[in-house]
């Protein structure tokens, strides 16, 4: 199928869209059955609906037309479901700012249509790369802001934190398997490009290592638990991307399947609480695990999972990745710290839902919102599976890049040695440092608005001031005149034009009457006048000679 | 000499048809003498039918006195058509009238005197053409034998007998001075002349020749003609006389003169379009109106007339337009015939009532206004145009004044017709199922023709 005639491209599935494929269907089925349990209406499945179809239509894409059109409506769905409950202005606020951040960034995957139209005559993702000298560096800036933006990396982070005001279905799903995962599979699919260039992967790999430890301390700081787990998505997605720019392409996209499992569980699990319980604050929470026993044993996994405890995914999964970082050892320190950061914050998680105490008996879970907590804690703990040599080699065929290598052993053994002593450090010593300085997101929300929206909104004034004092004015300046003309023209020319095609008029009237004065009906006086104008006639013609 | 009567023929014709008709009146019952209107118009028809074969033969002059040319050929045909046209109209009026036959043989020999004299060129011949042309149509004018008819046949008589008298006073005169009657010689023998008594002459001539034309002074018998008179035989007293008397005027300017008689003329012409359209204004007699629209039209017909002999523009543009307004004249006429009502009044809803009715009204009326495509538009752009070359600019100038307040009493007429009728439409007085359609034809035929003149003759323009 090609969308413009002339520019190939439209949808096809390869591994890599086939891999998300399954993992959207499998996260969007859990999250629309447990949103059944929960009784929402037609207008959240019909936006879900179409938010997942078009997170199908980006991951198919081939060309960046069909690309776009998916990206925008799955941020236009975005807004419509983070804004779910219209009537409570922050939430609809909320939206406003997801939408906002997502769509300023997504004008750098525009400037980069636009670049390929002229640097590549082509519009497929996978001619990028052969772009000429100028043009491939502008798409490749273009693309790495829009998927930054998507993915909420840094510096873009907050508007996840405010997304968290939707439902926590919509989270489930946002997390996981669509939207933020969207940037990853981006990066993660234009990997060509970005190493073409030289510059943008390593900047991609900075940015992910940078997000991975900073947002990790982040969800460290949180006391809400789902602004931890938002903070801590923000840190697992930059393992993705620091995978994309470093070029371990199978570790990444293992991350994000291992992750989608983990991160719409933990969700779910909390929109359990939230729904049950009536609060997702950590400190309200405590020992919300123990008074369900399935939805605890799932967040229990869940967690464990997060904090990268072997055996379960998100251990070896993230090894596969630092095993792409492996040549510079800065990065490799960096990720086994965020690595440390995520088993602490995991583990804070934990703690809070499992520590004795809080009182409350036990609560019933509608089943449809236990369902699908089952199969997810299965896939949570079980795909790390993917890590194993035999499986691994199998993975990274169906990817189609079967030249690169697993983690040692002596890395896998590390990491997992790091998640369980730091998660043992904390379940012993059960206080966790939180850093004042990350608990508000870095400011960053604060920061982008004096830096962009502010100064927007004042340039706005300033134009609309413009427009109406000297653009409008002007207008109505003429409008003004011509009024002014008008009235001088019907005051005095109309007046007297008026009054000549009267007195014309009055003339004609007259003179009518006049040529009638002849016509006597006296055949004397007609006699009498025929002689006079013959006489007169006479003398005409004798002078005319 | 040429003395061949063949050349003649259409005249001899409409002369054959009037005496058949003559004798056929007198043996038919009173009440049954329908067939005088088919004999004359047979004559009618033969006659345009011997005038179109003529047209297309070589100019020559018959006996000395009778022109045969292009002013001949078009004064022939337009006579003989438009007189076609009142018989038919006149057809259903004076149906079981005890004088029907007269009626058709009287108009008959005023066309024939007409035809003569728009083609003589001997003032004798003048004189007797004038007197044929008339003198049956006065005894028409009263042929209602009504008060108004009466008066009016008894004003035009009286005009006619003055400027009759004052015509061969001219004549006297003119062959006086000028040594002869026949153009051809007067035109070096007035040369000659004291040029005073040749002015007298030429002024006392035009005066019956103005007559006939309804131009100022003469045109005082024309609205109360017009008004008074049976609705056809103003129909044809408006229309036919006029087009032999500007075929005369033009034919005695040009070949007697080397250079016309401009100045006289172009007052002649200024005056009577003046008049004419200054004294239509007021009138809510459509009759009257027209009358009045007659003598403005004469105005701007003097205008090539006064231009004889100095442009070759004058002949096409008189003989084109003289058709055109004859075609024009008659449409309106018929179709005052058709709705017998003479109030601008009574024509609210008109073409309501009557589409075919009413839109040939709108084309006539636009037609004397010279809205194109119409005849009379090709006619005065040829007439403006013999006016400039002709270095008259101040005559177009009139005539344009004239034109553009002429538009203010035709749109007064023209405008009722699409209102709403105040009042259920009565059936007209005097009018008979027959008369109307008779007429309704008439003016659809008229309306349409001065289209076709029109749009051919704009097409031959450009």
């Amino acid at each position: 199928m090609t969308f413009l005639p002339g520019w190939p491209g439209g949808l096809a599935v390869d591994g890599l869209s086939a891999v998300l494929l399954v993992t959207l269907g499998a996260v969007l089925a859990a999250v629309l059955v447990f949103a059944a349990g929960e009784g929402y209406g037609a207008r959240f499945f019909g936006l879900t609906l179409l938010f997942a179809a078009a997170m199908a239509v980006t991951v198919t894409a081939t060309d960046l037309v069909l690309l776009l059109m998916g990206w925008e409506v799955m941020g236009a769905m975005s807004y419509a479901l983070i804004g779910h409950d219209w009537w409570d202005a922050r939430r609809v606020g909320s939206a406003g700012v997801a939408f906002l951040t997502t769509r300023a960034a997504d004008m750098g995957l525009y400037a980069a249509a636009g670049f390929a139209v002229a640097g590549a005559h082509s519009l497929r993702l996978d001619d990028l790369a052969a772009a000429g000298a100028p043009w491939r560096d502008l798409i490749a800036a273009g693309v790495v802001v829009s998927a930054l933006g998507k993915s909420a990396q840094l510096p873009f982070s907050f508007w996840l934190s405010r997304a968290m005001d939707g439902p926590s279905p919509v989270s489930a799903l946002l997390h996981s398997a669509t939207m933020v995962a969207a940037g990853a599979y981006l990066l993660l699919r234009v990997h060509p490009l970005l190493a073409a260039t030289g510059w943008a992967a390593t900047l991609v790999t900075w940015a992910g290592a940078v997000t991975a430890l900073v947002l990790g301390a982040v969800a460290l700081a949180q006391r809400d638990l789902k602004q931890l787990l938002a903070a801590s998505t923000c840190a697992q997605i930059g393992f993705m991307v620091l995978g994309a720019g470093a070029g371990a392409l199978g570790g990444g996209t293992a991350q994000l399947v291992a992750h989608a499992a983990v991160k719409s569980l933990l969700f779910l699990c909390a929109g359990v609480w939230l729904g049950e319980l009536g609060t997702k604050r950590l400190d309200a929470l405590q020992g919300a695990a123990r008074r369900h026993r399935t939805v605890g044993a799932a967040f229990g996994v869940g967690a464990l999972a997060l904090a990268g405890v072997p055996p379960l995914s998100l251990w070896v999964t993230k090894d596969e990745v630092l095993a792409g970082a492996v040549g510079s050892p800065a990065l490799l320190a960096v990720g086994l710290a965020a690595s440390v950061l995520s088993a602490a914050y995991a583990a804070k998680a934990l703690l809070a839902a499992f520590r004795p105490g809080g009182g409350g008996g036990a609560f019933r879970v509608p089943l449809a919102q236990r369902a699908p907590l089952v199969p997810l804690a299965c896939a949570a703990a079980a795909l790390g599976a993917l890590g194993l040599p035999p499986v691994a080699d199998a993975w990274r065929r169906l990817l189609g890049v079967p030249d690169e290598s697993g983690p040692g052993p002596w890395m896998v053994a590390l990491s997992g040695v790091l998640a369980v002593v730091t998660v043992g450090a904390v379940m012993a010593v059960r206080r966790i440092p939180e850093p004042a300085w990350a608990l508000r997101w870095l400011w960053s929300e604060d920061v982008a608005s004096a830096m962009v929206v502010r100064p927007a909104f004042a340039m706005a004034r300033a134009l609309a001031r413009f427009d109406d004092r000297v653009v409008d004015g002007a207008v109505r300046g003429v409008a003004r005149g011509g009024q002014a003309i008008a009235g001088l023209a019907g005051r005095r020319v109309e007046f007297r034009l008026d009054g000549l095609v009267a007195a014309v008029g009055r003339a004609a009237r007259g003179l009518g009457a006049l040529a009638r004065r002849p016509q006597t009906g006296q055949v004397h006086l007609y006699y009498a006048q025929a002689a006079v104008v013959l006489a007169v006639l006479v003398v005409v013609a004798v002078l005319a000679g | 000499m040429n003395e061949n009567p063949a050349d003649l023929a259409p005249e001899l014709c409409a002369l054959a048809a009037a005496v058949a008709g003559l004798v056929a009146g007198m043996f038919l019952p009173r009440t049954r003498q329908w067939p005088v209107a088919v004999v004359c118009s047979a004559g009618l028809v033969a006659g345009l039918a011997f005038a179109g074969v003529a047209a297309s033969g070589p100019d020559l002059m018959a006996f000395d006195a009778f022109s045969v040319d292009p002013i001949t050929h078009v004064t022939r045909i337009t006579v003989l058509g438009s007189t076609l046209a009142v018989v038919l109209l006149a057809a259903g009026p004076v149906r079981d009238h005890p004088r029907e036959s007269e009626h058709h043989v009287l108009i008959l020999l005023s066309a024939l005197g007409t035809i003569m004299l728009g083609a003589s060129s001997d003032l004798l011949v003048l004189v007797a053409a004038y007197l044929l042309a008339s003198i049956p149509a006065y005894a028409l004018a009263g042929f209602g034998k009504d008060a108004p008819g009466t008066e009016a046949a008894l004003k035009y008589y009286l005009m006619g007998a003055l400027l009759g008298v004052l015509m061969l006073g001219g004549v006297t005169l003119l062959s006086g001075v000028g040594r002869g009657t026949a153009y051809a010689v007067l035109r070096t023998g007035l040369a000659d002349a004291p040029p005073a008594a040749v002015a007298a002459g030429v002024v006392a001539l035009l005066a019956g020749l103005l007559f006939k034309a309804g131009a100022v002074p003469g045109h005082y018998w024309v609205p109360d003609v017009a008004e008074g008179a049976p609705p056809a035989v103003a129909a044809y007293v408006t229309t036919v006389p006029k087009i032999g008397a500007f075929a005369a005027l033009y034919r005695f300017c040009a070949e007697t003169s080397p250079d016309g008689r401009h100045a006289l003329l172009a007052v002649i012409a200024a005056a009577t379009m003046t008049l004419g359209n200054l004294a239509a204004f007021g009138q809510d007699n459509v009759r009257r109106l027209l009358a009045y629209s007659t003598v403005s039209q004469a105005g701007y017909l003097l205008v090539p007339v006064a231009m004889a002999g100095r442009t070759g523009l004058a002949q096409p543009a008189l003989l084109y337009f003289v058709a055109a307004y004859a075609v024009t004249n008659l449409g309106a006429f018929a179709v005052v015939v058709a709705a017998g009502r003479d109030d601008l009044a009574g024509y609210a809803g008109l073409l309501r009532a009557s589409p075919s009715l009413g839109l040939s009204l709108i084309v006539c009326l636009l037609g004397f206004v010279g809205t194109p495509p119409t005849a009379v538009f090709v006619g005065k752009v040829l007439m403006f145009g013999a006016a400039l070359d002709g270095d008259s600019a101040w005559l177009a100038v009139v005539a344009a004044v004239n034109t553009v307040a002429s538009v203010f009493y035709y749109l007064r007429w023209v405008v009722p017709l699409f209102r709403r009728p105040s009042a259920p439409p009565r059936p007209a007085p005097g009018a008979t199922a027959v008369t109307t359609v008779v007429a309704t034809a008439v003016a659809a035929a008229a309306a349409l023709l001065s289209l076709v003149l029109g749009i051919a003759g704009g097409a031959a323009l450009a």
